[in-house]
């Protein structure tokens, strides 16, 4: 049973300190490659937390805890990490999650409607374009906000008006973790039954860890910003002990 | 306050003993190494000292307090092992961090331990990664860095540079001696290799079947060794040994070899070499006082001439290392690789006596100390 015993306390070749960065897609491979069994744990704490609907915005945001900890290769405790992020936010998250809930539904509905009669009236695909690109722009923005929030605790004011910015100067990225969980769940669409086991195992984490990959170098970026450190700074309005 | 104390520790296991009736003092901060072929007992003195072993006689003082029947987790040591330990479901923060999170110390507390002994270590790129993917020697530092966090009055090391290749175990010393400098702590080492004990060592102890053969400094033991034991442990080659006769002339004494005289220095205690007079005692010479010239510092009354057959030569870069024979009896002299001796050849080699070892030899012991 060498073997067995030689799978865990083998030599390793060693980690160079001064070796090149990886960057782009070979880091995002890299790093799943290592935390993958991490982000199967993680999908599976998601989903126990998620089966109340209720608590889905929560689940959300405490997942993308977690994986901002994978995307800039700190140690966590997942569980206590999710749990103490899951009840930090959850009020946050939910009001949060109420709200981009609802403009994504009615950019969705404004879609749907625009797209129906545009057919018909051509001069409706003007609005149909402003409705596509709005919902999608919002989506944008909610990638952001939710890796801001986790990121650091700002105003909401603040927090909204930085994943604005951070949507408008690299909107590229977030379009792109989008799409990749799009891909995702269409792989389990076209694959089922063979993908039965994707959700259970990797699509939530794994686009959760897409996306914070995603936005987590303009999240940097408008986190530098005079807003940002200001807001940060500034004691709660209601908090006397700060003063 | 960390000076520990041995007082006639012994392990038994059913009717064989071990280590027998041990008596050590380690100074607080001191860096003490125990050294010694394999089963003499120094990894078992090490484990008792650390609670791994349960102590069969003796007394055990750490601090000024007895801890033969403390537990291990309360006598505020931390080991290093040979072969790392490290829990390899783990993350290298994690191993680290295990100990004081079973302490249940605040969060911010063990990351601030956690870091600081990632930046000695220089091991903070490694943070987040698992045992696997390291090299022996970051293993090595991780282990060293898991023992640091807890901030122990005692480290205890077993061999644990014993699985490092030969240049990453001399890189690897100068770190662990520069470590010990910076956390002014007490260092108990455990090695079968002299030159890391002689390296590292503020004082050596030297191990033979279950007992303390010397304690002492380096310098002294590699000078003054009492016993042929610990001279032919201690120095790369090992001493050479021959039997020789003692013989009076005049106000001096001489050595007979094989028919060779061998000058004893003035500077020897006549008074321990005069009851071996006309007896057989043990010569030891190092083999850097074997020399193909005579040395111009060295006075000619403690020179005297050494001729041998050459068996083999083997060059190691700065030296040659000459294995001779002479008398039926094989010798090692450390010579110049500008030396060009075949096999075969007869050498003319000069003996320098100054730092000679006589030993009785029935008792092997030094006459001289």
């Amino acid at each position: 049973m060498q073997w067995l015993r030689d799978m865990w306390t083998k030599e390793g070749p060693g980690i160079p300190k001064n070796a090149p960065k990886k960057s782009g897609l070979a880091l995002f491979a890299d790093t799943l490659a290592r935390e993958w069994w991490e982000m199967v744990k993680l999908n599976i704490l998601f989903i126990l937390t998620a089966l109340f609907v209720v608590t889905i915005p929560a689940a959300i945001v405490a997942t993308a805890r977690v994986s901002v900890t994978f995307v800039e290769d700190r140690n966590s405790y997942l569980l206590r990490d999710y749990v103490e992020a899951f009840i930090r936010y959850f009020w946050r998250a939910t009001a949060w999650g109420l709200a981009f809930t609802l403009a994504v539904g009615v950019g969705v509905f404004s879609i749907a409607t625009y797209a129906a009669t545009a057919r018909d009236n051509l001069v409706l695909a003007v609005p149909l374009t402003i409705a596509l690109v709005a919902t999608v722009f919002i989506a944008v923005v909610a990638c952001h906000l939710v890796v801001l929030m986790v990121m650091r605790d700002l105003p909401p004011p603040t927090l909204l008006r930085l994943a604005t910015i951070a949507s408008v100067i690299r909107p590229l990225p977030a379009l792109a973790a989008l799409a990749f969980v799009a891909v995702l769940w269409l792989a389990h669409i076209v694959f089922y039954p063979v993908s039965v086991f994707m959700p259970a195992t990797l699509n939530f984490s794994l686009g959760m860890f897409a996306v914070a990959f995603g936005v987590h170098r303009a999240a940097v970026m408008v986190l530098t910003l005079p807003m940002a450190t200001q807001a940060h700074r500034e004691p709660h309005a209601g908090d006397a002990t700060h003063i | 306050m960390a000076s520990i104390a041995l007082k006639k520790l012994n392990k038994s296991y059913g009717a064989l003993t071990v280590v027998h009736d041990i008596d050590l003092e380690i100074a607080d901060k001191e860096f003490i190494i125990l050294v010694g072929p394999s089963g003499c007992g120094k990894s078992t003195t090490l484990r008792m000292i650390a609670g791994l072993e349960e102590i069969s006689g003796g007394e055990l003082v750490i601090g000024g307090d007895l801890m033969n029947d403390v537990p291990s987790k309360d006598r505020d040591i931390a080991m290093v092992f040979q072969n790392y330990a490290l829990y390899p479901h783990m993350t290298v923060y994690k191993n680290m961090a295990f100990g004081l999170q079973l302490r249940k110390a605040p969060r911010d507390f063990i990351d601030s331990q956690v870091q600081d002994a990632a930046k000695i270590l220089d091991i903070t790129h490694l943070l987040n990664r698992k045992p696997k993917a390291l090299s022996g020697g970051q293993r090595q530092r991780v282990a060293l860095g898991r023992a640091m966090v807890r901030n122990p009055a005692v480290f205890l090391l077993d061999e644990p540079l014993s699985n490092l290749d030969a240049k990453l175990r001399g890189t690897m010393r100068a770190e662990i001696t520069k470590l010990h400098k910076r956390l002014d702590a007490t260092f108990i080492y455990v090695t079968h290799d002299q030159i890391e004990a002689m390296t590292m060592a503020d004082r050596i102890v030297v191990m033979k079947d279950g007992h303390i053969q010397q304690v002492d400094t380096p310098q002294n033991l590699y000078d003054r060794p009492v016993n042929m034991f610990v001279a032919g442990f201690i120095g790369a080659p090992q001493m050479n040994m021959m039997p020789s006769v003692i013989e009076r002339r005049g106000d001096g004494y001489f050595a007979l070899f094989d028919g060779r005289e061998l000058p004893l220095p003035a500077h020897f205690d006549s008074s321990r070499i005069a009851p071996y007079e006309g007896r057989e005692l043990i010569i030891g010479v190092r083999p850097e006082n074997l020399h193909e010239l005579p040395p111009a510092d060295i006075a000619p009354e403690n020179l005297a001439p050494f001729s041998a057959v050459v068996e083999l030569a083997e060059p190691m870069g700065s030296e040659v290392h000459l294995n001779i024979v002479a008398g039926g009896r094989s010798f090692i002299a450390r010579v110049s690789p500008r030396f060009k001796a075949a096999i075969g050849d007869e050498v003319k080699l000069v003996i320098d006596t100054t730092n000679m070892q006589l030993f009785d030899k029935e008792t092997e012991r030094s006459i001289l100390y």
